[in-house]
């Protein structure tokens, strides 16, 4: 019974986008001992339903950026457990943005936003952002993924150039790629030779961490 | 106009605007496709034209060079029967807690550019493609305050299984009344959503407002066949789709992404042909 009270409060923190709710919860939880990773399941688990509303139609952008800043609050104070613990829940660094020539950053945005609730550390350089920018600071940061959003097809082709870059710098292999944008097909993907791409931003960090497993 | 631009060599990274200086005969080129295809309105190259779009460009000292050449071009080759629309497009960037513009800063970029297209004498402004409808009405209260010229107002809706939302998650009916109240002269909706859904959303939009209405939709949805952009509507459904929303209260109709002249003369002709 216990257990099914805390699961509502962890749910009602973030669905609320309660960051104070967030933070206490996830303080409580470090000083009773609870399992770390179990807490972050129950916080994901919120996160997730919150991106399914959006989905749905029942949230919208302000509601998902408020899910996905409270659950960065309990994050935050939750990571000093999780490196201490050495816990596999580190999930590595991302950098993403949108393409040069292209300003649409809502998509992408959320994705960071989630990203970064559920762990990953990310890096995001915004909107209308450089091939060889994208570049520079993934192999700056020692990123594993990096993400690249285009909303238009005429900047798509500039996922392709990215990656094309990286096999020319002789450094594909380093990264795994995710390519976002209403206009991405599963063809496109095959046709640039990207890691994957997902439907909307709860399933393209579920994704990501299966491409960092 | 964007659609046409890239059509005729526009990059990546450039600010259209940038060709009101750099490209001007193209820019009457366009216009005066649009008008001999049949338009009675054509709206300025100044869609992202205010201050905060230009500054993201880089372009943040172009402000008044753009926006008034822009007029100038159209009027260059505005027929005395046609009307010259200052066309003012989203900022770019949202208020919290989607991002951390204050609103201060929207009222500013959207007084200077009103006040810049309303000098260079516009016949209207034409607010459009607003996914926030607080931006919305500032720009057209911003519109209001710097001169009498008529307001049209159009926002741009998602579909969701609950019907049509802002992606900020405001309703048809909050959209009206607010707009309404703000002083704008028309309002309706454009981009996104194709002639198909667009066809939907108009008699809601009806319901909600005595203002005339504006439908401006997408030609279908880009899609990318052999590394060219390409919309799958085809100009005579995109007609039938308009005239379905005229019979259900459109007054000002249009196309937005992925139409080009050809639409807008089948629109033209099929309306004329009516009026017979």
């Amino acid at each position: 019974m216990v257990i099914l009270i805390i699961e509502k409060e962890y749910k009602e923190a973030i669905l609320n986008g309660n960051i104070s709710l967030a933070e206490s919860l996830a303080s409580k939880a470090i000083n009773d001992n609870l399992e770390i990773n179990l807490v972050i399941d129950q916080f994901s688990e919120a996160i997730r339903e919150a991106g399914d509303l959006f989905e749905e139609g029942e949230f919208f952008l302000p509601e998902l950026m408020r899910s996905a800043e409270a659950m960065k609050a309990a994050m935050t104070i939750l990571e000093p457990k999780i490196m201490e613990n050495k816990e596999d829940r580190y999930l590595g660094k991302v950098v993403i943005g949108t393409i040069e020539g292209d300003i649409h950053d809502i998509g992408k945005t959320l994705v960071a936003a989630i990203m970064s609730a559920e762990g990953f550390e990310v890096f995001d350089l915004g909107a209308d952002v450089p091939v060889d920018k994208f570049i520079d600071k993934a192999e700056e940061v020692g990123a594993q993924l990096i993400c690249i959003s285009a909303l238009l097809t005429t900047t798509m082709v500039g996922q392709k150039r990215l990656i094309d870059n990286l096999k020319e710098r002789k450094i594909r292999n380093k990264y795994k790629i995710l390519i976002g944008g209403a206009p991405v097909s599963r063809k496109w993907v095959e046709e640039i030779g990207a890691d994957g791409s997902a439907e909307n931003a709860v399933s393209a960090v579920k994704l990501a961490k299966k491409l960092l497993e | 106009m964007g659609s046409r631009l890239i059509d005729l060599g526009l990059q990546p990274g450039t600010p259209p605007e940038s060709w009101n200086i750099t490209q001007p005969e193209k820019i009457k080129q366009i216009h005066l496709e649009y008008f001999s295809a049949g338009s009675d309105i054509v709206l300025t190259n100044t869609f992202g034209g205010s201050r905060l779009k230009l500054e993201a460009h880089g372009h943040g000292d172009k402000v008044k060079e753009y926006n008034t050449r822009a007029v100038e071009l159209a009027k260059e080759i505005c027929p005395p029967n046609g009307y010259i629309a200052g066309d003012i497009g989203p900022s770019g960037k949202f208020l919290p807690p989607v991002g951390s513009i204050t609103e201060q800063e929207l009222i500013e970029s959207f007084i200077e550019q009103t006040t810049i297209l309303a000098e260079a004498d516009v016949d209207l402004f034409f607010i459009e493609t607003m996914v926030d409808l607080k931006e919305a009405e500032i720009a057209v209260k911003a519109a209001k305050r710097v001169s009498n010229t008529p307001i049209f107002a159009s926002i741009t809706y998602k579909k969701t299984k609950r019907g049509f939302f802002t992606i900020m998650g405001n309703s048809i009916e909050q959209c009206s009344e607010v707009l309404e109240e703000a002083g704008a002269d028309a309002i309706g909706a454009n981009c996104t959503i194709s002639s198909e859904e667009m066809v939907d959303l108009i008699p809601l939009i009806a319901n909600s407002t005595d203002l005339p209405i504006i439908a401006k939709p997408n030609a279908g949805q880009p899609q990318l066949v052999e590394g060219k952009t390409i919309y799958l509507s085809k100009p005579d459904e995109f007609t039938r789709d308009i005239q379905q929303m005229i019979k259900n209260g459109a007054t000002i109709v249009g196309g937005c992404c992925g139409s080009n002249p050809k639409f807008i003369n089948e629109i033209s002709n099929q309306i004329k042909r009516e009026k017979k």
